[in-house]
């Protein structure tokens, strides 16, 4: 492995940013005041030394909104793109492997879940079953599930017709392990991209849902939902929402590098390049 | 290949149905009675029951999903219960707006995120790539709504070049020939009112463009690179051919082939992107008629519009497949066996 | 309902529109008001009208009624089409005397018979209207321009209903003529004419020339529908709009936005107090647990920081609200002033204890509506609440399903509004706190009441103008005894216009503007 990060220095750079901003999370909100503390007095108070990066429309410390609204946020990236990754990249390797008519239904299914406006039926489900950031995070997991799929089924239909896979087959590889040393193994880079970059969208997705209202609940703090909600002061007050925005920026950032580095790595003919 | 076309197409029909399905069922778990919404503050008991069965809310689900089966059979969707007017209507009277604008935006995507993508690759590990790798990691990372805000307060206040919401000038009174307000322009001979609407098409194309841009780009610098990994194009150096060509006939060729599914996947994403850009930019298009029937819990303008967004999207797949076995020998030999 | 294919056209606005419709001349635009509204239209149709704002308004500009309020003060009525009227001793007969020599835009003349046409139409069409036009008995014609309306019983609102929307005049020969899509060509004897509507896109009014009050200074209006408040405020800056509409902003926190706006040149903004009610209620006809205790619920209407709400939340964009009727009520009891609660935590505290409730132990969900007024006020009241010991929790929910569940009465406290529709205190308290209306919409679902209620309906019946005030004392106090809510404030109403944008009159009840007078500079 230590070669791996030898030869990945912008992988070292996401890490190391993960690093930083995982710590900071997780230790943050031990050292800084309540995050739902109301000071109205003291409303939208540009960056000081008592408020590093400036209050929110309650008065509230952004820098400690941030660091409390960090874990909220990361478990929603992790927690959607692991559930949506799960479901997807199994139902689809199957498919893609099994080929013909298992593969027309079974991709049916996923055509029709694929079908419904990822939004529509993030709205449809939060609103059915009550605004609240579970709900929400379902959702966006759902939605996101037969993306995995697709892009998994391309892979596994690409590697299928692999030489390489033929041979395999030629010496008796069982199907199990066919499709867990071979087709997933060397499909997974694109897969990787894929979940690095769903990360970030579900990140983003769970904001939107926080702009129409259906993500976390007030006073809680969230990266999107603290983004959505005070986009109204972006004039007047920018840091309010600049502050969880970039933090979203950079965690974001961080995972599509660590996400890059990965798919070379996963890939033995790209590591030759 | 026309064969397997065909069987594409009627493969559609099922998944057309489960969509039926599953949207006249979830627009019902949305809870709120539409009844109560038309009637407004004020309104009796008795009143809302009376609607309720004028609406034929009160039938049995089967009926009711049955019923608009039957409708749509006949090219009916139904009648909005918020306007009282037919949904094809309502929906065709839309629909250029949200084409026109996903459209651009597709186009805008491929001709700038692929060409990067490519160049990226070919140039991998120098100052080009690494501003481009740069550039779409923002892309990607940037809530569509706060890119919105800034390019309205960049280019619609701060430098006042562009109109930042609506799809024409209040001013222009259009004259709807095909519905596409920069063609209708032309077609009048009203190259202002063409300029004009032009004008108010970048904005959104732009926020709407710039995450599918950012991972197409994205998508074809890396398969490329792993393209470039393969046995053939070894071969292929092995053979002596110029690097121009290794990259142009092989590289290129089989790496576009991912490409093609990402941006079959990604303009569904965009289309329920539209829903936000749409509102925030006023965009009378099809996504924030959705949005806004959701709202009100017009059940009938919910499933109409899910059932275009739909259709749309399968076809749009359905073509995906297509050049993919087009494009891929191995695959198409496969289809044909 | 049947739609033919010239509906469709006019539905459209492609009939009205003449071939090649282009831009106009610098002086031309000056004689057109850009107006921003957050939504299409709900309808143009008098006979349908549910008090949308955005339709109302528009029906107030296209049609006329019998009567109207008379601006700046709004609180007398003068005649609009009625030239003159009379009201019977026992107030269940009207007679009115029409203007003369009145047209329809479609040229035809609005005479006596087009008004019993207009409100018997609005009477059996409106189920808005049913519980309060039902009780006309007889509209009789007695001349072409002379009309007597007898009601089965004394309705002191009467008059006020006249003046709204929902009773506009509507030519009869229009009606037959476009049938269901008169919603969509709607034909009145007011100062703009209606042009074209466009889904999602704009309402589009020409001036009547011909207008009997005389043409209106405008050219034309255009209202251009744009969601989005933040980009309304851009448009605004950007003079791609002349006024941004107050209802635009109800659902959004307009206190940036005032105060960023207030000091820009070329920009003013116009604030008005509403009748407009925001409150904290209960479900007083379901109360559970603790909140059975008067003691409980009069702990929370002490634990709110009133003016921490007023001055930092909402920044003077609201008036308090210290009972049932906001303070620029006719009907509004001065005293309640004093009986209202106040900000005193240690006395919530007091009061939770003495009910037996621990710090910790109540734990609510707070309902609200989506947007971004509810969402601050919501987390502030929040806050108040944990101060105390009381633990909520906030859920935020589109309206439809909020109010589905207010019906219903599956809430135990909700954040929620109402905004009168007619200029009476009648609009409030019978809707509100009649029990007997507790299960509809938009009631504070009052528990059976005999005494309250045949106070309430004594009120809205009594005739003589100082004895019925007086029953509205008396009803205010009755209801503030049972701490059905905490009532919290009243919207202003704010329009932001462009500064040379004059003669604009902004109604406080409803909330709609005239802009007959209104011209640009």
């Amino acid at each position: 492995m230590s070669d791996f990060w030898a030869r990945n220095r912008l992988a070292l750079m996401g890490a190391g940013l993960l690093a930083v901003i995982l710590l900071a999370v997780l230790a943050g909100p031990f050292l800084t005041a309540s995050p739902i503390a109301i000071d109205i007095a003291n409303k939208l108070a540009p960056p000081s030394a008592a408020h590093w990066l400036g209050t929110d429309f309650f008065g509230r410390d952004v820098l400690a909104r941030v660091l409390h609204g960090g874990r909220a946020t990361l478990a929603i990236g992790i927690g959607v793109v692991a559930l949506a990754f799960v479901i997807g990249v199994s139902f689809g390797t199957v498919a893609g492997f099994a080929g013909g008519a298992a593969d027309m239904v079974m991709m049916r299914l996923v055509d029709a879940m694929l079908a419904f406006p990822g939004l529509v039926l993030a709205i449809a489900l939060a609103a059915a079953f009550g605004p609240s950031l579970e709900n929400a995070m379902l959702a966006v997991a759902i939605t996101l599930a037969p993306q995995f799929a697709r892009v998994a089924r391309s892979q596994a239909l690409a590697i299928s017709v692999k030489p390489y896979m033929e041979a395999a087959m030629a010496i008796g590889v069982g199907t199990p392990r066919l499709l867990l040393r071979y087709v997933l193994r060397n499909g997974i880079g694109p897969l990787l991209v894929q979940a690095s970059l769903a990360l970030g969208g579900a990140i983003l997705q769970t904001a939107s849902l926080g702009f129409l209202g259906l993500g976390a609940q007030p006073p809680a703090a969230e990266w999107g939902a603290d983004v959505a909600g005070n986009l109204a002061y972006l004039r007047d007050a920018p840091w309010v929402a600049l502050a969880p925005g970039m933090a979203i920026l950079l965690v974001v950032l961080s995972f599509n590098l660590i996400g890059d580095a990965l798919a070379d790595w996963f890939n033995p003919r790209r590591r030759a390049v | 290949m026309g064969g397997y076309a065909l069987r594409r197409l009627a493969a559609l029909l099922p998944v057309l149905f489960l969509v039926l399905v599953i949207i006249f069922h979830l627009t019902r778990f949305i809870p709120g009675d539409p009844a109560v919404t038309l009637l407004g503050p004020g309104a009796t008991d008795v009143q809302i029951a009376a609607l309720r069965a004028q609406l034929r809310l009160d039938e049995p689900m089967g009926m009711q999903f049955l019923s608009y089966l039957g409708g749509l059979l006949r090219g009916d969707l139904g009648v909005s219960l918020k306007t009282g007017a037919p949904v094809a209507q309502e929906i065709l009277l839309r629909l250029p707006a949200t084409i026109e604008l996903s459209v651009l935006a597709l186009l805008v995507a491929i001709v700038v995120g692929i060409p990067l993508g490519v160049v990226s690759a070919i140039r991998a590990n120098t100052g080009f790539d690494h501003a481009v790798r740069l550039v779409s990691l923002l892309g990607v990372s940037m809530p569509a709504f706060l890119l919105a805000l800034v390019l309205q307060l960049v280019f619609g206040i701060a430098l006042g070049w562009l109109p930042i919401s609506g799809r024409t000038s209040p001013f222009f009174l259009d004259d709807p020939v095909t519905g596409f307000a920069v063609i209708d322009g032309l077609i009048n001979g009203d190259g202002e009112a063409a300029w004009d609407a032009f004008r108010h098409l970048l904005l959104p194309t732009t926020v709407l463009a710039a995450f599918l841009a950012a991972t197409l780009g994205r998508f074809v610098r890396n398969t490329m690179l792993e393209t470039m990994g393969e046995d053939y194009i070894r071969t292929a150096r092995a053979k002596g051919l110029p690097e121009r060509a290794v990259f142009f006939v092989h590289a290129l060729r089989n790496s576009l082939l991912p490409a093609v599914t990402v941006v079959g996947l990604k303009f569904a994403e965009m289309l329920g992107g539209a829903i936000l850009t749409e509102t925030v930019f006023a965009w009378p298009g099809i996504g924030r008629f959705m949005f806004d029937a959701i709202r009100n819990r017009d059940y009938p303008v919910i499933q109409g519009a899910t059932l275009v967004f739909a259709l749309m999207f399968m076809l749009v797949s359905l073509a995906v497949d297509l050049i993919q076995a087009l494009l891929d020998p191995r695959i198409r030999k496969r289809m044909a066996s | 309902m049947k739609f033919g294919k010239r509906q469709l056209a006019s539905l459209l606005g492609i009939a009205a529109l003449p071939k090649g419709a282009t831009a106009q001349s610098a002086a031309a635009r000056n004689r057109i008001l850009v107006v921003g509204v957050n939504a299409d239209p709900a309808g143009l149709e008098p006979g349908a009208n549910r008090a949308e704002p955005i339709g109302s308004e528009i029906i107030l500009n296209v049609f006329d009624t019998l009567v109207a309020w008379t601006p700046p003060a709004f609180a007398q009525l003068e005649g609009r089409l009625a030239r003159s009227w009379t009201v019977s001793g026992d107030g269940r007969v009207f007679t009115f005397a029409l203007r003369p020599g009145v047209k329809f835009h479609d040229d035809t003349a609005c005479d006596a018979a087009a008004v019993k046409f207009s409100l018997e139409r609005t009477r059996d069409s409106n189920p808005f209207m049913r519980a309060t036009f039902g009780l006309i008995d007889a509209i009789e014609v007695t001349g072409p321009l002379e009309l007597r309306i007898t009601l089965k019983e004394p309705m002191p609102v009467f008059l006020s209903l006249l003046a709204q929307p929902q009773a506009a005049i509507v030519s009869p020969a229009a009606v037959a003529r476009h049938g269901a899509a008169f919603n969509v060509n709607p034909v009145g004897t007011g100062p703009f004419r209606f042009r074209s509507y466009r889904p999602d896109t704009d309402v589009v009014l020409d001036a009547n020339p011909d207008y009997f009050r005389g043409a209106p200074r405008l050219a034309r209006i255009i209202y251009r529908v744009i969601p989005d408040a933040s980009t309304r405020r851009l448009e605004l800056e950007n003079g791609g709009l002349d006024l941004v509409q107050q209802n635009a902003q109800l659902a959004a926190l307009p206190t940036q936005d005032v105060r960023a706006l207030r000091g820009r040149a070329g920009i003013e903004v116009i604030e008005v107090p509403s009748q407009i009610i925001r409150q904290l209620e209960f479900n007083n006809s379901g109360l559970q647990g603790p909140l059975r205790d008067v003691r409980v619920r009069r702990a929370i209407t002490h634990a709110i920081d009133y003016d921490g709400l007023l001055d930092g939340v909402l920044g003077g964009t609201a008036d308090r609200v210290y009972g049932p009727l906001p303070s620029n009520s006719w009907a509004f009891d001065p005293a309640i002033r004093d009986l209202a609660p106040k900000y005193d935590v240690a006395r919530a505290r007091a009061l939770l204890a003495e009910a037996g409730v621990q710090p910790g132990q109540l734990k609510l969900t707070l309902y609200s509506f989506q947007g971004s007024l509810w969402g601050a006020v919501a987390t502030f009241i929040q806050a108040n609440l944990a101060a105390v010991g009381i633990e909520a929790t906030v859920a935020q929910t589109e309206f439809p399903a909020l109010r589905a569940l207010h019906v219903a009465g599956r809430f135990e406290v909700a954040l929620d509004g109402r905004q009168p529709w007619y200029n009476d205190p009648d609009a409030h308290i019978t809707i509100g706190y009649l029990s007997s209306l507790a299960d509809s919409a938009m009631t504070f679902r009052m528990p059976a009441d005999a005494a309250l209620d045949a106070l309430i309906l004594r009120a809205q019946t009594t005739v003589d103008f100082e004895a019925r005030k007086q029953l509205y004392f008396q009803v205010q106090r009755q209801i503030m005894d049972r701490v059905p809510a905490a009532w919290l404030f009243s919207n202003k109403l704010i329009v932001f216009k462009r500064a040379n944008v004059k003669g604009l009159v902004v109604n406080s009840a409803p909330p709609l503007n005239e802009y007959h007078g209104v011209f640009k500079e």
